[in-house]
């Protein structure tokens, strides 16, 4: 994707592993739409749009992976909450996995480059 | 803000990214959209700024809802696709990327109140058709008859009736929607033969006095009342001057008292000759009356050979 030489677009790096990070969001604990927004920027993930994560909260939910309810709020509007089900927490652990792999992978491929140079 | 400003600022961003989505299928844009109005007052609700200045344009807020629930779903498998259906949103993904296209899709929300009015006036046209028969219907009724006041009023009424389900004023279900998408497609189909019975106007002048050919109504209307002079003419089309005229009991034939004046020509024995046609009239302020332009019936060409006389011995 990048092989045009241009420094990594991080937003395109984040579309990859948006699910993940949700997921990771979630697993700690139940959250509306927004509320999973601002936590995300909070950890430092400050490239997404409201739209992607609303868009990945809904397909994960219509997957399956995502369990749904609806909380009465007494100031403001009634919010949705998600959070993990089964399948969401096993979706999560096979990401995690994949993406630890992947990261290792890289890493390896970085630093061995880096001691190369060296 | 305000509540209620807020929740227009919803209702306005919603139904703009709505509009952005209309291409994707049904199905798909339900599940998509089914909680967006939801979301938005979330968001809104965090922040005194209108959700134009934080999410930016809804156009570029639904390109990345969109990408945001499809690009990935095909990645993890979450939802298998059919190739066909992969193939399908790829062509729509195209085509909406399109600037004519765009641009288009951009001016179809200011068009839509003309087809509300429009869609509204064609359906009371259709029904007028109906119940009418489909004689007399004109573009625009009229409204010094009954049925034009009754055709009027509907229209207006249809015409508010139809504005608001347009603007979804009115509390719209889903199963509403979708009869309301087959109305318009309806109305549209049932227009045209409506509109081709309309014809140009002008027969309908003309049907009016002169069911049939103007001939035949001319001869059966009698020319008594009314007649304020005669053009005669020969069968070959000449026009007679002069010519006397008697009726059944062998009086001069003399038309109804008008502000017409006549000049009556005298006969070598100083009478007045009154009924010699075409009376030479005038109007009372001495214009000249101008003869009227006749059709004259096609007669059938029994023109006389003329037989040569027998000679007499």
């Amino acid at each position: 994707m990048q092989a045009d030489g241009h420094p990594i677009d991080t937003s395109q790096l984040l579309k990859g592993v948006l699910d993940l990070a949700v997921l990771a969001v979630l697993a700690d604990h139940d959250s509306y739409g927004y509320d999973v927004l601002r936590r995300l920027r909070d950890s430092g993930l400050d490239g997404i749009g409201d739209a992607s994560v609303y868009g990945t909260l809904r397909r994960l939910y219509q997957a399956g992976a995502l369990k749904s309810y609806v909380v009465a709020s007494d100031e403001g509007p009634h919010r949705k909450y998600y959070g993990l089900n089964d399948r969401g927490r096993k979706a999560l652990d096979q990401s995690t996995e994949t993406w630890e792999s992947f990261t290792k992978a890289l890493d390896h491929l970085l630093n061995g480059r880096s001691t190369a140079n060296a | 803000m305000p509540d209620s400003s807020q929740a227009n600022d919803v209702a306005s961003y919603a139904a703009a990214v709505r509009s952005a989505l209309a291409h994707l299928p049904a199905a798909e844009r339900e599940i998509l959209l089914e909680d967006l109005e939801n979301h938005l007052a979330e968001v809104a609700s965090e922040s005194e700024l209108s959700l134009r200045e934080r999410l930016g344009r809804p156009e570029d807020y639904a390109v990345e809802l969109r990408a945001a629930y499809g690009a990935a779903s095909e990645a993890a498998g979450a939802r298998p696709r059919m190739p066909f259906g992969n193939r399908v949103t790829a062509l729509l993904r195209a085509l909406t990327g399109d600037m004519p296209y765009r641009a288009l899709r951009a001016l179809l929300p200011e068009l839509a109140p003309g087809w509300w009015v429009l869609r509204a006036y064609l359906a009371v046209l259709f029904l007028a058709f109906v119940l009418r028969d489909g004689t007399n219907l004109t573009p625009i009724p009229n409204p010094f008859s009954s049925g034009g006041v009754l055709q009027i009023l509907a229209t207006l009424i249809a015409i508010g009736i139809s504005v608001r389900l347009g603007r979804r004023a009115m509390p719209v279900s889903r199963g509403w929607r979708g009869a309301v998408v087959a109305g318009n497609v309806a109305i549209g189909i049932l227009a045209l033969p409506v509109l081709a019975s309309m014809g140009t106007g002008s027969n309908i002048a003309y049907s009016y006095d002169y069911s049939t050919d103007p001939y035949v109504a001319a001869a059966s209307a009698g020319y008594y009342p009314g007649v304020t002079n005669i053009y005669p003419y020969s069968r070959d089309g000449r026009p007679l001057t002069d010519v006397l005229l008697y009726d059944q009991e062998g009086r001069p034939l003399v038309p109804e008292k008008t502000d017409l004046v006549i000049d009556v020509p005298n006969g070598t024995d100083g009478l007045p000759i009154p009924n010699a046609y075409p009376l030479n009239e005038r109007q009372a302020n001495g214009d000249p009356v101008v003869a009227p332009r006749v059709a004259l019936p096609p007669l059938q060409t029994s023109t006389p050979t003329p037989t040569p006389p027998t000679p007499s011995r």
